[in-house]
């Protein structure tokens, strides 16, 4: 009893860790199939090599096949013995031991062959080549293929961690864009409000109904700046019913022309920001002021926000701003910059972006 | 029946009174915007459940309940949040009770029935285990019964004795102190960015030194802005607070 509870936790830790190995399991029986087939089609490409016409052919065939069949099955079950040991390690490491020990076994088994065609005195199949010649042409078939077939490992590994990461940041990106925080906040408004005011409950609805059809939309979505600023003010509304008056907000944002394409909620997940970290942990609220301005055919929208001295949920305002950072290199290319900082307890976040005008949405 | 309604938002407070009187028309409904609201309600009225949403300005729900857990007879506290992953798996470990926004009557029903009261080990594990909440903001203390909360930044020494600790802060001006069960060490640890530790039985805030003064006993004694005694220094942490001082100039 006492002895399984400790196995339990390393058995875990294994698993945990086997994962992280490139290589695939070789002790499988799938993964068994694919060397027999892989090895076999080896001995086909190896048999038409030389540009001979012998009747011997299928009989070098069955030769070659025995004999790489061989070095495949030695060389995959050293390496489902050692995965246990290679976990262990980095994958560096883990390819170089797996390396030596296909050529160790390649050795062997090249070895092993010449005595025993030696032996069995069938010298004709080999008469042509020494001792030596044959094991140093069986190491360099050999290396090529299995660094090869490592190297191929490897790029299948890394592809799979990549997709992994990929499904896992999604839903920490749509977070990233808008916090679940606010759709059961908006949620609660909604049902306080369907008693009370029925047709504001409506108009909440409605508004959020809009932000959340343009959230699914794809992450490459432009759109007119006219259409961004009427979902922000929507956006506002929203959290307005929710804060009352300790929610200020004023637009300065007149002079952006009503037809430049942004990237859609570019803006939205600022004021956000704005409102959880300069509104909400105050009793008196503060205001939250838009500053959009139109210069050189660039934007350059400014959200600023009375900095509320707790420090906490700095990750999530970071999480937001890398996002928005990483939306604008996808469309701008590195012609957009974000940039924060913070003066007199005023934290300013500014966008510029280039102008880019609505008709020209068509072409791209 | 007493409820007390914490939240900041005045809608979330408005559904759930109207919540509440569909379950029981006779309940005697109070509110509080925040944290620090509650507590003083919570003095006045004695409720016996009190509602508690998690984010709130000024004093967050978790510390609130903190501090209302030091009282002799705490109401049951029923946390309601929108959503916070975080203080969520806490509440789910320790099963304590809370609702979630939008809050369903029979679920605040069923809650309110079992008048679950929390325990300090429950609150303490969801502190540790909730990266979002700050620090105290305000050390309590029962007086008279009622419970006083002393905001941090008002806080000039605490100073143990052979019990207790006393706590001597600045209000309206004049330096006033009162008693708080506590020890000097997790004080030290959890406020260690703005005090320091002069002496085995003493704790200073750091922004208050004055300076130091040599007795011709030999002893030193460190003079805080304000506080007219001056309070004594051991050799262990002369060094550091010579350091501290300098620092500053």
């Amino acid at each position: 009893m006492q002895r399984k509870k400790t196995d339990t936790p390393i058995l875990n830790q294994d698993n945990s860790k086997q994962s992280s190995l490139f290589l695939p399991n070789f002790c499988s029986l799938k993964m068994v199939f694919s060397v027999v087939i892989i090895g076999e089609l080896l001995a086909f490409i190896l048999t038409l090599a030389p540009m001979r016409l012998e009747h011997q052919r299928w009989n070098d065939l069955a030769l070659i096949s025995l004999f790489i069949q061989w070095n495949g099955m030695v060389g995959s079950a050293s390496l489902c013995l050692l995965r246990p040991v290679l976990t262990r390690y980095s994958n560096q490491f883990a390819a170089v031991v797996s390396y030596l020990v296909l050529l160790l076994s390649i050795t062997l088994i090249s070895e092993i062959t010449f005595f025993v065609l030696q032996y069995y005195s069938v010298e004709e199949m080999i008469a042509s080549v020494t001792h030596w010649e044959f094991l140093i042409h069986n190491l360099l078939i050999g290396g090529i293929i299995s660094a090869l077939a490592l190297r191929y490992f490897y790029i299948q590994d890394q592809w799979r961690v990549k997709m992994e990461a990929e499904s896992c940041t999604r839903l920490q990106l749509l977070q990233a864009r808008i916090r679940p925080h606010f759709l059961f906040n908006s949620m609660n408004t909604i049902a306080s409000l369907t008693r009370t005011r029925p047709e504001t409950a409506e108009r909440i609805t409605e508004d959020l109904a809009e932000l959340f059809r343009m959230l699914f939309k794809s992450d490459h979505e432009m759109i007119p700046w006219s259409r961004e600023l009427d979902l922000c003010q929507r956006y506002i509304e929203i959290e307005k019913q929710r804060l009352g008056e300790r929610l200020h907000i004023s637009w300065q944002v007149k002079s952006v022309p009503g037809d430049a394409m942004v990237p859609a909620l570019l803006l939205q997940p600022l004021l956000e920001n704005a409102i959880f970290h300069g509104i909400e942990p105050e009793i008196n609220g503060g205001e939250v002021k838009v500053i959009g301005q139109f210069r050189n055919r660039q934007l350059v929208l400014t959200v600023q926000n009375s900095n509320s001295q707790n420090l906490v949920h700095r990750q999530g305002n970071k999480m937001a701003l890398d996002n928005i950072r990483e939306r604008l290199i996808t469309h701008y290319d590195g012609q957009a910059r974000l940039a924060c900082h913070e003066e007199d307890d005023i934290y300013y976040v500014k966008l510029t972006i280039p102008y880019i005008k609505h008709d020209k949405k068509d072409v791209t | 029946m007493k409820v007390l309604i914490v939240d900041d938002e005045p809608l979330a407070r408005e559904r759930l009174k109207m919540l509440c009187q569909e379950i029981d028309k006779n309940f005697e409904l109070l509110e509080a915007q925040n944290g620090l609201q509650a507590v003083e309600t919570v003095n006045q009225s004695e409720p016996d459940v009190v509602l508690m949403d998690i984010r709130m300005p000024a004093m967050g729900g978790l510390e609130a309940a903190q501090h209302l857990m030091t009282i002799d007879n705490p109401p049951a506290i029923i946390f309601t949040t929108a959503y916070d992953e975080y203080a969520l798996q806490a509440f789910e470990a320790q099963a304590v009770d809370y609702l979630l926004k939008p809050i369903r009557k029979d679920k605040l029903q069923q809650a309110m029935e079992k008048g679950a009261r929390l325990n300090k080990l429950q609150l303490e594990y969801i502190g540790q285990q909730n990266q979002e909440v700050p620090l105290r903001t305000h050390i309590s203390a029962q007086v008279a019964g009622s419970l006083l909360l002393i905001p941090i930044a008002d806080i000039l020494c605490f100073l143990a004795d052979q019990k207790y600790i006393t706590v001597k802060y600045l209000k309206d001006g004049q330096v006033v102190e009162t008693i708080i069960e506590d020890t000097l060490k997790s004080l030290e640890e959890e406020f260690a960015d703005d005090f320091i530790r002069i002496h085995r039985n003493a704790l200073i805030r750091k922004n208050r030194i004055e300076g130091l003064h040599k007795q011709p006993d030999g002893r030193t004694l460190l003079k805080l802005l304000q506080l007219d005694e001056g309070l004594k220094v051991s050799r262990r942490h002369l060094s550091a607070i010579r350091k501290l001082i300098k620092g500053k100039l």
